[in-house]
């Protein structure tokens, strides 16, 4: 087993933290499924407001490989669907039947899984909506079935501590973990397998298995970082990536024939009683989650981590990929000279606040505790960086549209963790201009490639 | 109390906010309503993207903390001031008439830097339609140390006029600027007022006429002195002569520069800086590095007396004049210094290395390190450069 260790970074200071305890949240009337956060897919429709869907019936399909199917979270009605801004699709509503029916996909036995094609396999995935939980590094795209990877990271645990603990959601689950991982065997040659370690010691699941040992701060879980640290060549860039939870997903497709819809959520509302795991469904409705008496006004819903998620609303539901959500407080006082307060209760990676003297962890809020000003090249963004990116320079390459030498900087090993925008004293949204930047890269070479 | 007062406040910026909002009466000057607001009150601005979580540190805090660190050698420059110039008038000296004196002559400094270096940052401001940056507290503090007390007030305005108008705002403002305004604004008094930035004569703010029976060397600083007196066989038994110990160059009770006479002022300064990490620990501990290296070896092969500053003990290079203030206030401003970590420690090593050739080839011209950290602000982007490509070599390459 290999250690790999994360220097730089930021060590979780947020109170609040899930607690390993599981309470079940069924769905109460709707579910979803929500297309926007589907990184670079086209959908083309197939399915109309009013149609009868089973769990596991084709909702869309990618216009550029229409063999990529997605499927419903639920049986029931279509209900809605809806578009965000210019038109693009948003959302899929699904009124939810009371007895809900699975649609049937081919089980693959153990003894079938050494034998079965690369190719049966990564179409059988395609059309029992697996696939898309693959992923490919450096753009996060849904991988490539055409390329073969050097190989495929598989991340169990995260440095955030408020995504979901992989000894909770492997909990009953290692058997089709173990079956998911075979699978990933039959796609590439390598599958690494890289367990987060917050108690090191502990170490009572799929021990055997387990390739890589990752220690240290934030973003230190995320696959592209434990990828930067360990890659030899340059091949290794384009290599692909799946959560843990997912591979759990991808066993039990397989081993059962039905599309798994089980999740299981990290939640957190900055209290001690109500943050824990939640055993609920993909596309749930976000305010199934909490109960209603934790439903304040003046609050911010993130998804997907507090630092590389987004916002949401109570009345939006949960996207195929994220299984984090936090309730925080939005900010709305402005506070008499913020600035020269000692900082006790303020949150800060710099040791200007006196909070730094303690690790107890602080409440936190929406604020940005502070205007946006020029860069002064402070280089506090260049410490965190868990890839040695050293964004002020990089921000201004790509400032300068100077694209050749960003890349040059290494703006593609950017894993989008958002240090750099949190502890920017001059507050500039420095990750999100990276990952623009790189958004419209991708879709720069995909032009190129197409109309070739 | 404060309760009350922060209520009152509240009142009277949300009642005038709207002259100074869009469609306002006085919406030219937002950026000075939104300055004078924010001093007093951090606004709420609710993050819009990614990462919702936001660090405490702002840039007024961060230029807090350094004034913060100012405040060790302001409080012994006004006592300085004050000291020499009593002695020097004959007065008696107790220490309540030492810190008025002090006061007297330090703050107007002060006063009209600030004054005529917002007049600047305000114009432009205004102009430019971009708030006003929290850097020039820093700058307008940090000039004046620099000066010594018997500068004319108008040098001081025409001085930080130049620093804030062709140091920084000609580049296009704060976080553009090449050179460090606050120094810029010293070398232009320099070399424009010569007489009124060196010699012996200006070191001593003289309170009254008794000034006429000083004899010139009471007034002159310790790097002044080593310029005037070469029959001395060492500029350590010269300056022991004149009864300037080590130990008193360190703790800085003698004729200098407001700010920049006590090394040990500067110390307690780095230490907040270090400590708190607003200042790059590389730039200081290289620049001293650079200075004592460089001394010791420059020692090694002189010849005494050709260049007295030559073989002298190290560790007054350190303590003479504004070498401590400046790598600590001067060289750390991060703007101008290069960004990348190893660039530092070059970068501080060349400040202290120059200011020692400067003090040892070049005895007409005893302070050094202005002219050392300009020159180096000069590098800082090549430094930076450097670094960048050797490291761009070392990364596997990503398109």
């Amino acid at each position: 087993m290999k250690t790999v260790k994360i220097k730089k970074g930021w060590q979780f200071k947020i109170v609040g933290k899930p607690s390993p305890r599981i309470e079940n949240r069924p769905a109460m009337t709707h579910v979803a499924f929500v297309l926007d956060k589907i990184p670079f897919v086209k959908p083309r429709l197939l399915v109309q407001v009013g149609n009868k869907v089973k769990i596991g019936s084709v909702l869309f399909e990618d216009k550029k490989h229409p063999v990529l199917k997605f499927l419903s979270p639920g049986c029931g009605t279509i209900k809605d669907i809806t578009y965000g801004p210019r038109r693009v699709l948003h959302e899929i509503v699904i009124a939810l039947d009371s007895d809900e029916t699975f649609e049937i996909f081919e089980k693959v036995t153990e003894l079938a899984l050494d034998q079965i094609k690369r190719r049966f396999l990564i179409d059988s995935l395609m059309a029992g909506g697996m696939w898309p939980f693959v992923r490919q590094l450096p753009f996060r795209q849904i991988a490539n079935p055409d390329s073969l990877p050097n190989a495929v990271w598989v991340s169990l645990g995260s440095a955030d501590p408020f995504q979901p603990n992989a000894h909770v959601y492997l909990n009953h689950q290692v058997d089709f973990f173990e079956f998911g991982i075979r699978a990933l065997h039959r796609l590439v040659n390598t599958v690494h397998i890289c367990r987060y370690d917050e108690t090191p010691g502990k170490n009572n699941f799929a021990a055997s298995s387990v390739t890589h040992r990752i220690i240290g701060n934030y973003p230190a879980s995320d696959p592209g970082v434990v990828l930067y640290h360990s890659k030899k060549k340059a091949s290794e860039n384009q290599d692909w990536y799946i959560d843990g939870q997912d591979v759990i997903h991808l066993g039990k497709f397989l081993k059962t024939g039905t599309y798994p819809i089980d999740r299981i959520v990290a939640f957190s509302d900055g209290s001690f009683a109500n943050s824990c795991h939640l055993s609920t469904r993909m596309g749930i409705l976000l305010k199934d989650l909490a109960s209603p008496s934790i439903i304040a006004p003046h609050k911010r819903w993130v998804v997907g981590g507090v630092l590389s998620g987004y916002t949401s609303t109570r009345d939006a539901f949960l996207d195929p990929y994220q299984t984090s959500v936090m309730i925080i407080d939005e900010s709305n006082k402005s506070e008499l000279f913020g600035f020269v307060r000692p900082g006790l209760k303020k949150i800060s990676n710099s040791r200007t606040v006196l909070s730094a003297l303690s690790s107890a962890p602080l409440p936190i809020n929406t604020d940005m505790h502070g205007e946006e000003r020029p860069c002064i090249n402070c280089g506090y963004c260049a410490a965190v960086c868990p890839v040695d990116i050293m964004p002020q320079f990089t921000y201004k390459c790509i400032y300068a549209d100077e694209i050749e030498e960003a890349l040059a900087y290494g703006l593609l090993d950017c894993v989008e963790c958002g240090l750099c925008s949190f502890v920017c004293p001059s507050k500039i949204e420095m990750s999100d201009f990276l990952i623009k930047a790189k958004h419209r890269y991708h879709k720069e070479i995909n032009q190129v490639v197409e109309s070739v | 109390m404060l309760n009350q007062f922060e209520k009152r406040l509240r009142r009277f910026f949300e009642k005038s906010s709207p002259h100074f909002s869009k469609g306002g009466r006085f919406f030219k000057f937002h950026p000075l309503f939104e300055a004078l607001e924010t001093i007093f009150f951090t606004p709420a601005i609710p993050a819009r993207c990614p990462p919702f979580v936001r660090d405490g540190i702002d840039l007024k805090r961060f230029m807090s903390i350094v004034l913060l660190a100012l405040m060790p050698p302001l409080f012994f420059g006004i006592y300085n001031t004050g000291y020499h110039s009593l002695l020097s008038a004959g007065n008696n000296l107790n220490f309540f008439d030492i810190i008025i004196s002090g006061l007297l002559t330090v703050m107007p400094l002060i006063i009209v830097s600030y004054g005529a270096g917002f007049f600047w940052e305000i114009l432009f401001s205004v102009i430019r339609k971009h708030p006003i940056s929290e850097g020039f507290l820093v700058t307008g503090l940090l000039f004046p140390m620099t000066l010594p007390p018997t500068v004319p007030l108008w040098q001081v305005a025409v001085g930080i006029s130049f620093g804030v108008v062709i140091g920084k705002e000609v580049f296009g403002g704060t976080g553009r600027n090449i050179f460090n305004p606050a120094l810029t604004a010293r070398a232009f008094l320099f070399f424009a007022y010569p007489a009124k930035m060196s010699g012996d004569r200006v070191w001593v703010a003289f309170s009254d006429t008794a000034s006429n029976a000083i004899n010139a060397v009471s007034g002159a600083t310790p790097l002044a002195m080593t310029t005037l007196f070469p029959s001395f066989k060492t500029i350590e038994s010269m300056l022991h002569n004149a009864g300037f110990t080590l130990f008193k160059l360190f703790m800085g009770n003698y004729p200098g520069s407001i700010g920049g006479t006590s090394a040990m002022c500067c110390l307690i300064g780095a230490l907040i800086l270090i400590i708190t990490g607003v200042a790059s620990y590389r730039i200081i501990l290289g620049g001293v590095a650079g200075l004592l290296i460089t001394s010791f070896l420059l020692g090694m092969v002189s010849t005494t007396p050709l260049n007295p500053w030559a073989d002298i003990n190290p560790l007054y290079h350190l303590v003479v004049g504004g070498f401590a203030f400046g790598i600590v206030y001067m060289a750390t401003d991060p703007v101008s210094a290069p960004g990348t970590n190893t660039s530092k420690w070059f970068y501080g090593f060349f400040i202290g290395m120059l200011t020692v050739v400067i003090r040892v080839f070049n005895p007409a011209y005893p302070e050094g390190v202005m002219m050392a950290i300009l020159f180096m602000n000069l590098f800082a982007p090549l430094f930076d450069f450097i670094e960048i490509r050797f490291r761009v070599s070392k990364r596997i390459p990503n398109v």
